[in-house]
């Protein structure tokens, strides 16, 4: 299957944009901390996974822009308006320069990427399911490298465990946030262009979650978001999104021309 | 006269921009294609999404290739299907990148190769260390080497620490 019938184009770019969305965010979140994470190792690998991630976006905008035939991935990076975005509230939220927080932050989307790039690279759209494939071979690393901080940090000294419980505690409400369905969804599932997963998603999620967690002796209680974490797949986004979008897109604002 | 293997023969001498191999050997040219008029068209896969270095390969390629003779105009494409993977790069390639300490995987090793057909059920679970990871130091061949970050100088590449000769070494990361 090489074509997408008209009636799926849309809610396949809901479900990309979503994808895309929650990673220029988080990509651009982490790359923050260039020059200021704990050691060197860390400044360079913290990094390379905000390069990852900002690459990922730019690859899905490009599938996206091929698949509406009417705009570019850089318009769809920095043209659109706030309510045109999808991504969810977990990455729109400020970290404040606090490792916890923004390790936290990487551990539940990285686990959750993880997920939704498998089912998209069992697609029956072989261009999206090779894409997805390389995405997640690439953010594999990810997981691995988030796992080994919330082990670490879980396990160290009281003041580590402490700030560490703080950020789960204070992320928990958020993170499911990702869960959030875009519109659409159900009827690419049924088209077979992003299978359904054997079992539930959440339950795969939490599950994954679970086991880290429980290594490094602390405590997780996943709750569905509060009303005000609700509605980033429908383009209603927390209060905090339009300053870091006005951030994210203030040279292209500058200069529209610009090219990257 | 313009063939498709004196595009090949010509994109050898197209080198990646961060590590002293050619294009052909690191086997990120996916296709080359001779349309009308003299119309190259050459297809690369990328080593990692979004790679930086891929606007000077991209200018360097059409450099080179436009300087045969006969040729009106080169087109490059970066495709994702199928991903690159290490087991793309060639024995030459792999010889000429241990050179200069920078090792690779094993091939059959890579995580993504032959991903596709397989990968229609969902392997969601659990991802740890792997027992393939264990690198051979390229300068003194010693076994007794960690790995001290698996984010290295280029997205494509990991660091690792010799505890015998006392060097630290690149290794390609396994996709």
């Amino acid at each position: 299957m090489e074509t997408i019938t008209a009636d799926l184009r849309q809610p396949l770019c809901e479900l990309l944009l979503s994808i895309a969305d929650d990673k220029f965010l988080l990509g651009h979140r982490n790359a923050d901390w260039t020059g200021l994470a704990p050691i060197l190792e860390e400044d360079i690998a913290f990094s390379s996974m905000a390069q990852d991630e900002i690459s990922h976006a730019g690859a899905l905008f490009q599938f996206i822009a091929g698949v509406r035939g009417d705009t570019t991935a850089d318009r769809l990076a920095f043209g659109r308006s706030p309510a045109d975005y999808r991504c969810a509230a977990i990455v729109e939220v400020g970290d404040d320069f606090d490792w916890a927080v923004a390790i936290v932050r990487q551990f539940f989307c990285d686990h959750f990427d993880n997920l939704r790039l498998a089912r998209l690279a069992a697609s029956n759209h072989r261009p999206l399911a090779a894409l997805a494939a390389r995405l997640r071979a690439e953010e594999a690393m990810h997981v691995t490298h988030a796992d080994s901080w919330i082990r670490r940090l879980g396990r160290g000294g009281q003041d580590a465990r402490e700030r560490m419980q703080a950020a789960f505690d204070k992320l928990a409400p958020l993170a499911t946030s990702l869960l959030e369905p875009t519109d659409g969804v159900t009827a690419l599932e049924a088209a077979g262009l992003y299978p359904k997963a054997a079992g539930d998603m959440f339950a795969y999620w939490a599950g994954n979650l679970s086991g880290v967690v429980a290594d490094a002796h602390l405590r997780l209680e996943l709750t569905p978001p509060p009303a005000e974490y609700v509605g980033g797949r429908r383009g209603r986004h927390t209060a905090e999104f339009a300053a870091v979008l006005a951030e994210l897109t203030e040279v292209s604002a500058v200069e529209p021309e610009a090219s990257w | 006269m313009l063939s498709v293997e004196s595009v090949f023969a010509a994109l050898r001498d197209v080198n990646d921009p961060e590590m002293p191999i050619n294009i052909v050997d690191l086997g990120i040219v996916e296709a080359v294609r001779l349309a009308r008029d003299a119309e190259i068209e050459i297809d690369v896969t990328p080593t990692f999404v979004g790679c930086p270095a891929l606007p000077v390969i991209e200018s360097d390629i059409r450099r080179r290739v436009a300087a045969l003779p006969g040729v009106s105009r080169v087109r490059v494409s970066f495709v994702y299907d199928p991903p690159w993977s290490v087991d793309r790069i060639s024995a030459a390639g792999r010889e000429s990148l241990a050179r200069v300490g920078i090792t690779v995987p094993q091939p059959g090793s890579a995580c993504s190769s032959g991903a596709l057909p397989d990968e229609r059920r969902l392997v969601p679970l659990s991802i740890g260390g792997d027992p393939r990871d264990a690198v051979a130091c390229p300068l003194c061949g010693s076994a007794d080497t960690s790995l001290e970050s698996a984010f290295g100088p280029t997205r494509c590449k990991m660091i690792y620490y010799c505890e015998r000769c006392r060097n630290q070494f690149e290794h390609m990361k396994r996709v």
